[in-house]
């Protein structure tokens, strides 16, 4: 089986299975995005490549990565490992304004620079058309004109492969679990990586349940809006199944299901709702509009978070139980969906331990 | 010099851009001064842009003979390139045919791209040898390159041509035809490939004769 | 010192056929040439200008050949000689004037030389112009050797007068760039006074009664032919094969004769006037034979004819056969070859005839397979149009909706194979590109999202792009032009013309601003050097997003050959052997694997990519595509 180029345009690009993560891009010449799309130049021929290697809907071994970044297999099937849980958001108000809920993710990126942890953040970006970009942000301000979630995908982590980069610099990356998937395939590839992942000192995951297609979902937004800028997407939870779109002033409501045609189908098969991989995950709490959610997993996460803390940059509260619960419950979901939709697939992307698939699928679904 | 055979057939080839064409030229005006009836034959236009190029020649002393010579009746090739000459004597070539190669190669497009390799040099000249009569081996573009451009190795081999003694040519009739083909500042940077030509073959002594004693 | 007005009668020089026809041109005191630059037809102009001033002539390169064929025209009205030449694809350009002037006449000599491509060597067809004499009703001449080639084109300008038509002189690759011997003639130089007889309009219309005037004026030239000395037999009274020849055929069926030994069974009947025949010979020679065969290239064109004379005198001479193109003895395709000849004359007279032994083929046959790679045309390293191509595979690739290139003639041509990244997707007939691309971009109403583009050369934009554009800023079409401007005309051999400054003699002239016309056409113009790649790539990304109109994007960087002639290179360069990734993941042999210029090569002992000092031309680009920046440019 080829495991360059041709494999991951086999495999993933051919079959629509692109998660639009941006590891594989920029690279080389051969690969790089535009306008929200993943291009191929020119054809390569190698028999083996980084693009592959990177892809986290290639050739996944989800009990020898965790292994790689934990020290132990993937055995926290639930929300992959927790060291400590909870409730967070940023005082400060201009984390706030343009932020999702609690701001939390602005905040600590904007500390850990402030404070030396890192030099500079890998963030997305969003023009006024909505097209996601990978952005290097090295101060505060940059770090603010990232806030904010849009639903899309983009290419975030081409900006690692890209650059520029003087060479010295720690980096702080905040992605989608696709992205935190890829970013640990980087770490862990055999191959010579000539990228700055090894300078990558920070990974902070989102919580994901499926991420959109931007060229098609941009088109019906202009179809729906015209050219007025968006200012702001938010789904509210269920039981509303709502997305809101500010444009302009006004708030307008489109039922989610007008927009589940635009979903990545390479969201069908994803076993991650929380990044499992990263330092920290940060997500939205259920019925709490100006809170995050914070799941610690690494000593790393947890020395950011008590820094944090301390500083005032982030206000901390328990998590209470039930929100735990249901929480655990979408996680464990959203795989079974993803196990399921893997159920017929010959050559899976991923691979994971029995013992693991069958404690998911014993799990009664809420 | 009585010509072996009439008509007595030369091929020039090589690899477009390599200055086939002005060398036959040459050549040909060459031999006309001294009462040949010759006729020169070309691949001209898209061929010149890397691809494979031949200069026919004719000699005679009685009659005009065709701009192509028929298949194997090439009589004395003069190859600019080494794979070239291969190309040539396996359409043109017979027992007795006499070579001289530049062992300079110039890579085709599939070789410097990496998807096919050229051939080991001493490999083809042994393989020519082996299908000619007579060969000389020089490397008229390494004299060229003395020279500072390569463009001078096609004059450097009309001065090999000329130390073969294969055709009635001289060092004189080179120089007065150079002066009334091309500019007179020319002159003797191309009389100075000329015999550097020359000094390359004398230096080659006589050729590689091998085996094959058929008549020509 | 021009070598084709040397005055040296007497003398025997060795003279390409293109030359010698130039030559007989001077011979016979022409005094206007004109003609637009076409493979195999090029150095006929090409050393008459370089003798434009000694022999006091005027000489020109046109924009396109029916321009040149009026051009020269005016000279025959006003009285004086003229000549132009084209190749195959020239004359159906002119073909509109030429079939009306052969009813409004001529008064000066007046000859139309054409150099056909017979295999299609270098053209983008393969085509026989001989039919043009027989549609237009003119005389047709076919030189068979250098010394014709001088000989009959000094003659044609006689006959043209005699006449009052023009004379079509037709010759082939193999003749006009071949070389011989000619024996030169005299050098008349005739005083000039060009005066246009009013009195006499030259009018095509009323076109019946001109062309009964034109027949009778055919019947006289029947006369020419019979007498003509380029029309005879040579072999056996009564041969057991009659061959019917002219032109190249007749040099390759003389040597399969003498190769096969059958002078005393092949009789040859050479034919120099080709249209009208000589009938009265032909048909004494149809009496002595009853086998024929016919040698030429590339139609049936004397076939068809013999063979519509021998109807008209079938019960005079009998049952024959005819052997030819439609027999398929001679390949109906593709230009001849002595090996065709000898081979259909082998099996005719059943001659066994083996030139060389077969264990020497077989073993020159195997080392070639082995030892031999192919040699595949590409552009010159260094030039400019890889790199437009090169960019033009990026933006289209970035762009994402499956636009395309039309294509159109010159070295960009290339532009359809792999030295070109494949980008060209069609190529016919000169300012074709331009001319698909008015009617590709109407079709956006039909449904078509696909961006388009035409490629198009300096040159040929002032031959036939033109009025595409004119017709596509009219008729509201909306693409991208990308408008090649090497400063040259550069697949036939580097002539000038309206950009460049410079007439076909050297004299200054004013320079028609490429920019400028199409910005006067209304279309939006830009200018880009194709060497940076960058810049170039974005300005044909921004005109493919824009799809409204007509835009050109001019390309403006000095054809390779014309530059390494003036100076030395723009940049040395060199790739550093430590940085360069090779075959690894990062880069996987880009600048040879997939830009391949030929400066470049792939040491496959070390691993690495190299410049060949022998045939970069330092132009630098390839250091703007290397991913791990380890070819290096150094200002030379």
């Amino acid at each position: 089986m080829n495991r360059g180029l041709k494999g991951l345009e086999s495999k993933v690009l051919d079959r629509g299975q692109c998660a639009a993560c941006g590891a594989c891009l920029s690279l080389c010449p051969y690969l790089r995005s535009w306008r929200g799309r993943a291009v191929k130049l020119h054809d390569c021929d190698l028999s083996e490549g980084r693009c592959f290697s990177f892809c986290p809907r290639s050739e996944v071994d989800l009990d020898a990565l965790h292994r790689s970044v934990f020290g132990k297999g993937y055995e926290d099937i639930e929300t992959g490992p927790v060291r400590r849980v909870v409730m967070a958001k940023a005082p400060a108000l201009e984390f706030r304004d343009k932020a999702q809920n609690g701001g939390v993710v602005s905040a600590l990126m904007a500390m850990a620079i402030d404070e030396g942890r890192i030099q500079a953040a890998i963030l997305t970006e969003r023009d006024a058309e909505l097209l996601p970009q990978g952005r290097i942000a090295e101060t505060k301000e940059e770090v603010l004109t990232c806030a904010g979630s849009s639903y899309v995908t983009g290419y975030t982590l081409e900006a690692l492969n890209r650059g520029p980069w003087q060479g010295e610099e720690r980096i702080g990356v905040v992605g989608l679990p696709c992205q935190v998937l890829a970013l640990a395939r980087m770490k862990a590839s055999p191959l010579e990586k000539r990228t700055p992942v090894d300078r990558v000192d920070l990974v902070v995951g989102l919580f994901c349940t499926w991420a959109l297609d931007y060229r098609p979902f941009a088109g019906f937004l202009k179809k729906r809006f015209g050219n007025t800028p968006i200012h702001k997407l938010d789904i509210t939870p269920p039981p509303d199944r709502l997305l809101h779109v500010t444009v302009g002033n006004e708030v307008h409501q489109i039922p989610l299901d007008e927009i589940r045609g635009f979903i990545r189908p390479s969201c069908q098969v994803c076993l991650d709702m929380t990044s499992e991989l990263s330092d920290l995950s940060v997500g939205t709490v259920e019925g709490e509009d100006g809170w995050n959610t914070v799941i610690v997993r690494t000593e790393r996460g947890e020395d950011l978070l008590r820094q944090a803390e301390s500083k005032g940059v982030l206000e901390t509260r328990a998590y209470p139980e039930d929100k735990w619960a249901h929480l655990k419950a979408a996680s464990i979901l959203k795989k079974q969906r993803g196990l399921k939709a893997l159920k017929d697939v010959q050559d899976k992307y991923v691979t994971l331990p029995q013992k693991a698939i069958d404690s998911l699928m014993k799990e009664v679904a809420p | 010099m009585a010509l072996a055979k009439d008509p007595f057939n030369v091929i020039i080839g090589g690899v477009g851009g390599q200055g086939n064409v002005l060398a036959s030229q040459i050549l040909g005006q060459m031999l006309v001064a001294r009462g040949y009836v010759i006729t020169i034959g070309e691949t001209y236009g898209a061929s010149q842009r890397g691809g494979a190029v031949m200069s026919h020649l004719r000699l005679s002393e009685k009659a005009q003979f065709s701009p192509l010579i028929p298949e194997g009746r090439c009589d004395l090739l003069v190859s600019l390139e080494p794979v070239e000459a291969l190309r040539i004597i396996e359409f043109y070539g017979h027992p007795g045919v006499m070579t001289l190669i530049n062992t300079r190669p110039i890579f085709p497009m599939d070789v410097i791209s990496g998807n096919a390799s050229y051939p080991e040099i001493s490999k083809v000249i042994s393989k020519i040898q082996s299908l000619s009569r007579k060969t000389w081996a020089i490397n008229a573009t390494e004299i060229a390159l003395q020279m500072g451009d390569p463009i001078f190795s096609n004059m450097a081999m009309l001065g090999a041509l000329s130390a073969t003694n294969t055709l009635p040519v001289d060092r004189r009739g080179f120089e007065e035809t150079i002066k009334e083909l091309l500019p007179l500042h020319k002159l003797s940077d191309n009389l100075n490939a000329f015999d550097e030509g020359s000094k390359a073959v004398q230096g080659d002594c006589e050729g590689r004769l091998n085996g094959l004693k058929q008549d020509i | 010192m021009s070598l084709v007005a040397q005055d040296a009668p007497g003398k025997t020089i060795l003279l390409m056929g293109n030359e010698a026809i130039a030559r007989g041109a001077l011979e016979a005191g022409v005094k206007v040439c004109a003609a637009y630059p076409g493979n195999p037809s090029s150095e006929i102009i090409g050393s008459l200008s370089s003798a434009a001033e000694a022999m006091d002539l005027h000489v020109e390169w046109s924009v396109n050949e029916k321009v040149a064929m009026e051009v020269v025209a005016a000279a025959s009205f006003a009285g004086l000689r003229g000549l132009c030449s084209m190749k195959q694809n020239g004359l159906n350009v002119a073909a509109d004037f030429l079939l009306n002037l052969n009813l409004s006449g001529t008064q000066g000599g007046l000859v139309v030389v054409v150099a056909d491509d017979p295999g299609g060597i270098s053209s983008t067809n393969e085509e026989d112009s001989r039919i043009f004499a027989k549609i237009g009703d003119l005389p047709l001449l076919e030189p068979a050797t250098f010394q014709e080639a001088k000989d009959m084109t000094k003659w044609a300008f006689s006959l043209s007068e005699d006449l009052g038509l023009p004379v079509m002189v037709r010759s082939v690759t193999r003749v006009s760039h071949a070389r011989g011997n000619v024996r030169l003639d005299k050098l008349p130089r005739p005083i000039a006074q060009a005066r246009f007889d009013i009195s006499r309009p030259r009018l095509a219309f009323p076109p019946f009664p001109s062309h009964k005037t034109l027949h009778q004026k055919l019947e006289r030239a029947k006369i020419f032919a019979e007498s003509s000395p380029y029309n005879f037999y040579r072999g056996p009274e009564k041969p057991e094969l009659l061959l019917i020849t002219s032109g190249s055929g007749w040099m390759y069926s003389l040597e399969a004769v003498i190769n096969l030994g059958v002078q005393d069974r092949v009789g040859l009947l050479k034919l120099g006037t080709t249209w009208p025949l000589p009938a009265n010979l032909v048909l004494e020679h149809l009496k002595q034979a009853e086998t024929i065969v016919f040698v030429e290239e590339v139609d049936p064109f004397l076939e068809n004819n013999v063979k519509e004379l021998f109807a008209q005198h079938c019960m005079d001479l009998g049952l024959k056969r005819f052997y030819g193109k439609a027999s398929g003895t001679i390949p109906s395709a593709g230009e001849i070859t002595p090996e065709i000849v000898t081979s259909a004359l082998q099996k005719m007279l059943n001659v066994r005839y083996q030139p060389r032994p077969e264990d020497y083929a077989s073993k020159a046959h195997e080392a070639a397979s082995e030892l031999v790679p192919a040699r595949a045309l590409g552009f010159c390293a260094g030039c400019p149009h890889r790199a437009t191509y090169w960019a033009v595979k990026t933006a289209l690739a970035l762009d994402g909706r499956e636009g395309f290139v039309l294509g159109d003639i010159g070295c960009y041509g290339l532009g359809m194979g792999p030295s070109g990244f494949y980008q060209m997707k069609t190529i016919h007939a000169m300012g074709s590109g331009a001319g698909l691309a008015a009617g590709f971009g109407q079709l956006g109403r039909f449904g078509l999202t696909q961006p388009v583009l035409a490629v198009c050369g300096d040159s040929t934009f002032y031959h036939a792009a033109m009025p595409a554009l004119v017709n596509a800023r009219y008729n509201g079409s909306h693409f991208v032009l990308l408008l090649l401007d090497n400063s040259a005309t550069a697949m036939t051999g580097f002539q000038p013309h309206p950009g460049t400054g410079r007439t076909a003699t050297g004299k200054e002239a004013p320079v028609l601003d490429l920019k400028v016309i199409c910005e006067s056409l209304g279309a939006i113009v830009q200018l880009t050097d194709p060497f940076d790649l960058a810049a170039t790539t974005d300005a044909m990304l921004k005109f493919l997003q824009d799809s409204e109109g007509v835009k050109v994007l001019i390309l403006k960087r000095e054809c390779a050959l014309v530059r390494s002639k003036k100076q030395k290179k723009l940049f040395e360069v060199e790739v550093d052997q430590e940085r360069c990734l090779g075959e690894t993941c990062g880069c996987n042999r880009l600048c040879t694997r997939v830009f391949k210029c030929p400066g470049l090569y792939w040491d496959r002992t070390t691993g690495k990519a190299c410049i060949d000092e022998a045939i970069c031309t330092g132009c630098g680009v390839c250091a703007e595509i290397c991913p791990a920046s380890a070819i290096q440019k150094e200002v030379a």
